[in-house]
């Protein structure tokens, strides 16, 4: 696949209700109002809920419409908002699961996202770790996790963190005639498999130092994000820094901690009014956390993109 | 996971060659934060099986490197094998501060110091759950345990200040039974135990014996 123009953040993780639509909704408007031309597309296919917290009540058009052929080009599908540079591709009105998108489908829509001309493109996933929500994630390097600072939620959190990995360490295994290499590392020792990357790494290393770093090199490519979503005063704030810290350890994955969104009752009220909260409340602490959020995740975009470029 | 070559102590523990017994007990209490039972950030990552490992990993390093002997010896270990340049160990920075090395131990104790014992204290008295577990008339082990990670002192710290061993602690936490010793000693051990946390070691002590059936 052609590397996109535009800067993609694919947002994932979490359970339902975490706040991930929430969450895409005001980061693409802050961006907007930093002057970057913004797209959310909604993939969270059979419960997308992100017009409506961006203040869309009846999107005309939807993602449904490209699926279905009935729009020529996933372009014609885009809707404008009420903020200046924030359009929107709506995934309302269509009763197809993401998980259920046939191959042909999914990688229509996956080429066609790399074209479209904006600064910045964030594709809310919804919960789940189907291949094709993980096929989603990997359009991208620097995929931000969400999570509620509850058990269930970091958990789903490390499912999909892990399904990402292996998945990209599949990819590669199929796409660059790796898979003997990784049959005869495995055959040498049974444990290197897929699951076991680390070992995995080590064994392919040993066996051909160049394929072996390749694959390395693909993994340490990654620079994902995390931010807790929900987080109220009781909470640790140092969970977010935690979790980054044990994947970092023991997934050898770079993942950086972009801060904490407090909870506020005041969300709901929101999105009751079709209005975004930002809009609605832009002096409350969840507001302040959300800006915060947002000029992490550049400085830290701008950081690594000046990284990759002195390696090249 | 692990790596195919064996980590270090040092490694384990993620501090310089050099680093100070402060550094290292520093490093421990992040890494004891980030493994232990009631870590949220944790507990669904690794199997119970796979954290205690890694707990008791940390562990071992931890109480090697914060003794200045045995720390002295894995260093020349570590020489032998030519993973540890000879003028990087701390035996060479040791050399002059060495008093600051007691000194700092000194104050480091658990509860040793009167700032520490006060510290502990506070966050005793604003720990519903402390405050909890101590308005009981009887103690198990397991509410022991549950004190200690509250106020959060690991357990070496207690071992190394009572001199007390590690799996008699550990038994006394309501672990293997047949560690235990006898009624006796187990009471003033107990004492010892509260008082590394600070908290009242008699009224500890007595309910303890109660709480575990060994007051008789
Ligand atoms: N920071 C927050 N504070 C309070 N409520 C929130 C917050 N984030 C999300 N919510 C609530 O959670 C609900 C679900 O959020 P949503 O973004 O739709 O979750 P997801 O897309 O992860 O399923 C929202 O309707 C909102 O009421
Ligand atoms: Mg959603």
């Amino acid at each position: 696949m052609a590397p996109s123009s535009s800067q993609i953040w694919p947002i994932g993780g979490g359970k339902g209700g975490t706040g991930k639509s929430f969450f895409t909704g005001s980061l693409g408007i802050l961006l907007a109002k930093l002057g970057r031309r913004t797209l959310l597309i909604d993939l969270d296919l059979g419960a997308a809920n992100l017009h409506t917290i961006i203040g869309v009540s009846h999107p005309e058009k939807s993602l449904s419409d490209f699926i279905r052929k009935k729009a020529a080009s996933l372009e014609e599908t885009i809707v404008p908002t009420s903020i200046p540079n924030l359009s929107l591709i709506s995934g309302a009105m269509n009763a197809l699961d993401i998980a259920n998108l046939a191959h042909e489908q999914k990688a229509k829509i996956l080429r066609n996202i790399t074209k479209l001309p904006y600064d910045c493109i964030l594709l809310d996933l919804g919960a789940g770790t189907s291949f094709n929500t993980i096929d989603f994630f990997l359009l991208s390097d620097s995929g931000i996790f969400l999570t509620a600072p509850e058990p269930t939620s970091i958990e789903n959190i490390y499912r999909l963190i892990r399904s990402v990995y292996f998945r990209k360490i599949r990819q590669v295994l199929k796409t660059h005639a790796f898979q003997s290499l990784a049959e005869e590392a495995q055959q040498q020792n049974e444990k290197a498999t897929v699951s076991n990357p680390d070992l995995l790494l080590a064994m392919m290393k040993e066996l051909d130092p160049e394929k072996g770093a390749f694959l390395e090199k693909t993994l340490a490519a990654f620079s994902f994000k995390l931010a807790v979503n929900q987080f109220r005063k009781q909470d640790n704030p140092n969970l977010g820094e935690l979790v980054c810290r044990i994947v970092q350890k023991h997934l050898a994955l770079k993942i950086d901690f972009i801060g904490n969104v407090a909870f506020d009752d005041r969300v709901h009220n929101a999105v009751c009014k079709t209005t975004p909260f930002l809009t609605l409340y832009p002096y409350t602490q969840t507001a302040l956390d959300l800006r915060e959020c947002c000029s992490r995740l550049l400085s830290e975009e701008a950081a690594s993109s000046a990284a990759q470029r002195i390696a090249e | 996971m692990k790596n195919p070559r064996q980590q270090t102590y040092y490694e384990k523990l993620e501090v310089p060659h050099d680093a100070s017994p402060l550094e290292i007990r520093r490093a421990y209490k992040k890494l004891f934060e980030l493994y232990q039972d009631e870590s949220l950030a944790s507990y669904s990552f690794f199997s119970e099986e796979d954290r205690k490992e890694i707990l008791s990993d940390i562990e071992e390093a931890y109480l090697t490197l914060i003794n200045t002997e045995s720390r002295m010896s894995y260093d020349d270990g570590l020489i032998a094998l030519g993973r540890l340049p000879e003028e990087k160990s701390y035996r060479d920075a040791a050399k002059e501060p060495v008093p600051i090395y007691h000194l700092q131990k000194k104050t480091m104790g658990v509860a040793s110091s009167g700032r520490r014992k006060e510290e502990l204290q506070t966050l005793a008295s604003r720990t519903p759950a402390v405050r909890e577990i101590l308005s009981r008339d009887a103690l198990t082990g397991a509410d022991l345990e549950k004190l200690r990670a509250a106020l959060e002192v690991p357990l070496e710290e207690i071992a190394e200040s009572t001199n007390i061993r590690i799996d008699i602690l550990r038994a006394m936490e309501g672990g293997d039974p047949a560690t235990l010793p006898p009624a006796v000693y187990l009471k003033g051990f107990v004492k010892s135990y509260a008082r590394c946390l600070a908290l009242d070691e008699h009224a500890v002590a007595e309910k303890y014996m109660k709480g575990t059936g060994k007051n008789e």
